[in-house]
């Protein structure tokens, strides 16, 4: 019995360790994933109020940027949120997303976030795509992709 | 035995404790019931608790356990527990280890979603951490010198179910336990809880004491007998309120106090945790 708990002690290191060597990648996203149109039509009830983004900022910074990078231009485990693609997606359609998950592709589901919250996260994407246009027209650079 | 998992404990939090942005799942602030989120995938939560038992004659025990959570995949989830007992008249004791999983079989979001749990308990008779609460009958009272050497291998299995239902999470679990050392039948439990969190919008700025770091919740749950007998006035049933406490980023602090409800159960039930929470292997 000890030598069962042994051998299921090293899987369980070594499943460990293979999460760290990660790859360095900026993972793709999946152009089939959509949100079904009802959801996608869904309006966003934060929207004519900007003072709650910073909340948005805070949470993303806590709950999403070890997957989707800082800024959210994408990491190892998640894609890039800054992504044209992804941003041409209404804010019922990233609500429903962030919502459900794809627990199946490593997208947590984040239904336990009160909605207003899910809400600000939404609000946040849009303005954080904003300040990247911003940064990229002052630089000259084209930083949307 | 005992002594190489302290080793191993040793070397993977001494490993992880540097890395890393700061990050934290859900907050589950149920001690007992399970809900259907798992731990995200990379993320190691390590977490210390302790259950505190007080019958209602005879001495407390306090059952201190050590959880590693690790998201292995979006769909599975394991979990390794050491556990212990300690008493002030009786003396202390390593009560065994558990190897738990879970797994969500769906993908997204579900009116209820299921998740199955498995898990392999190499524990001894000592054990006080009660995680689950399965059978009937009272908690063996003699020394924990003498129960330390009934040694026990038990499998026991859940059936996992949760709703969001509005800003609520509403669970259920079904518990079965088969002791693989004795000659006995399958005993079963339940579990339910109801929480929610307590704040609605987050603030821009990082607050400690702010309604949205709260979780409240109430659960309830309790040994339902065995294939050989149902005991109903044997029984140990509780109803306990929660509350988790996001302290930062990466830790919370979860309490919550038990009430016995029948005359098997142990008057209270404290029950304590501090959970830390850390992503390995993220890189830009
Ligand atoms: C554990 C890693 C992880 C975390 C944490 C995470 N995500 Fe994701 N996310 C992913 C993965 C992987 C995908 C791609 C899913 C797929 O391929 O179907 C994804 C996809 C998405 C998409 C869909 C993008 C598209 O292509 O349409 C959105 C929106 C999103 N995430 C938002 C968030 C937000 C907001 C948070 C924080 C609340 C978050 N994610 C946290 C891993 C993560």
């Amino acid at each position: 019995m000890i030598r069962r708990a042994q051998q299921a002690i090293v899987v369980f290191l070594i499943a460990s360790a293979s999460g760290v060597v990660a790859i360095a990648q900026i993972r793709e996203r999946d152009s089939e994933w959509t949100a079904p149109s009802e959801a996608a039509a869904r309006p966003n009830p934060l929207a004519g109020r900007p003072e709650t983004a910073a909340g948005g900022a805070k949470l993303f910074h806590v709950r999403c940027a070890s997957c989707h990078g800082p800024d959210g231009r994408g990491a190892s485990k998640g894609p890039d949120l800054m992504d044209a693609a992804v941003q041409a997606q209404t804010d019922g359609a990233l609500f429903w997303k962030l919502s459900n998950g794809n627990t199946r592709a490593g997208m947590p589901t984040f239904s336990f976030l009160p909605e207003p919250q899910r809400w600000q996260l939404v609000l946040h994407l849009r303005v954080a795509r904003r300040a990247a246009e911003g940064r990229a027209r002052a630089t000259g650079i084209s930083e949307a992709r | 035995m005992k002594l190489r998992l302290n080793i191993i404990f040793m070397f993977t939090v001494a490993g992880l404790a540097a890395t890393a942005p700061p990050l934290l799942a859900q907050e589950r602030a149920y001690f007992v019931t399970y809900d259907h989120y798992l731990e995200e995938p990379g993320h190691l939560e390590i977490a210390v608790a302790n259950s505190s038992g007080f019958p209602r004659d005879g001495g407390a025990r306090h059952a201190p356990w050590l959880e590693l959570e690790y998201g292995l995949t979006g769909w599975w989830t394991a979990e390794l527990y050491l556990e212990g007992v300690t008493s002030r008249r009786d003396g202390s004791a390593f009560t065994g280890w558990r190897w738990e999983n879970r797994f969500r079989p769906l993908k997204g979001e579900h009116a209820v979603n299921p998740v199955l749990y498995v898990e392999y308990e190499s524990i001894n008779e000592a054990s006080r951490i009660q995680k689950e609460i399965v059978g009937a009958g009272r908690l063996p009272f003699e020394p924990i010198a003498e129960l330390r050497e009934k040694h026990a291998h038990e499998l026991e299995g859940k059936l996992i179910l949760s709703s969001v239902v509005g800003a609520w999470n509403v669970s259920e679990n079904v518990v079965f336990e088969k002791n693989l050392s004795a000659d006995e039948g399958v005993e079963f439990g339940y579990s339910v809880g109801v929480s929610r969190a307590v704040g609605t919008l987050a603030s821009g700025a990082s607050c400690r004491f702010c309604a949205e770091n709260f979780v409240v919740g109430l659960e309830a749950y309790g040994g339902l007998g065995s294939t050989e007998a149902f005991a109903a006035a044997q029984q140990r049933h509780y109803v306990a309120p929660v509350v988790a406490w996001r302290l930062s980023d990466r830790t919370t602090l979860k309490a919550s106090v038990g009430f016995g409800l029948t005359e098997n159960a142990d008057r209270a039930l404290l029950r304590l945790g501090f959970v830390y929470e850390l992503p390995i292997g993220v890189r830009k």
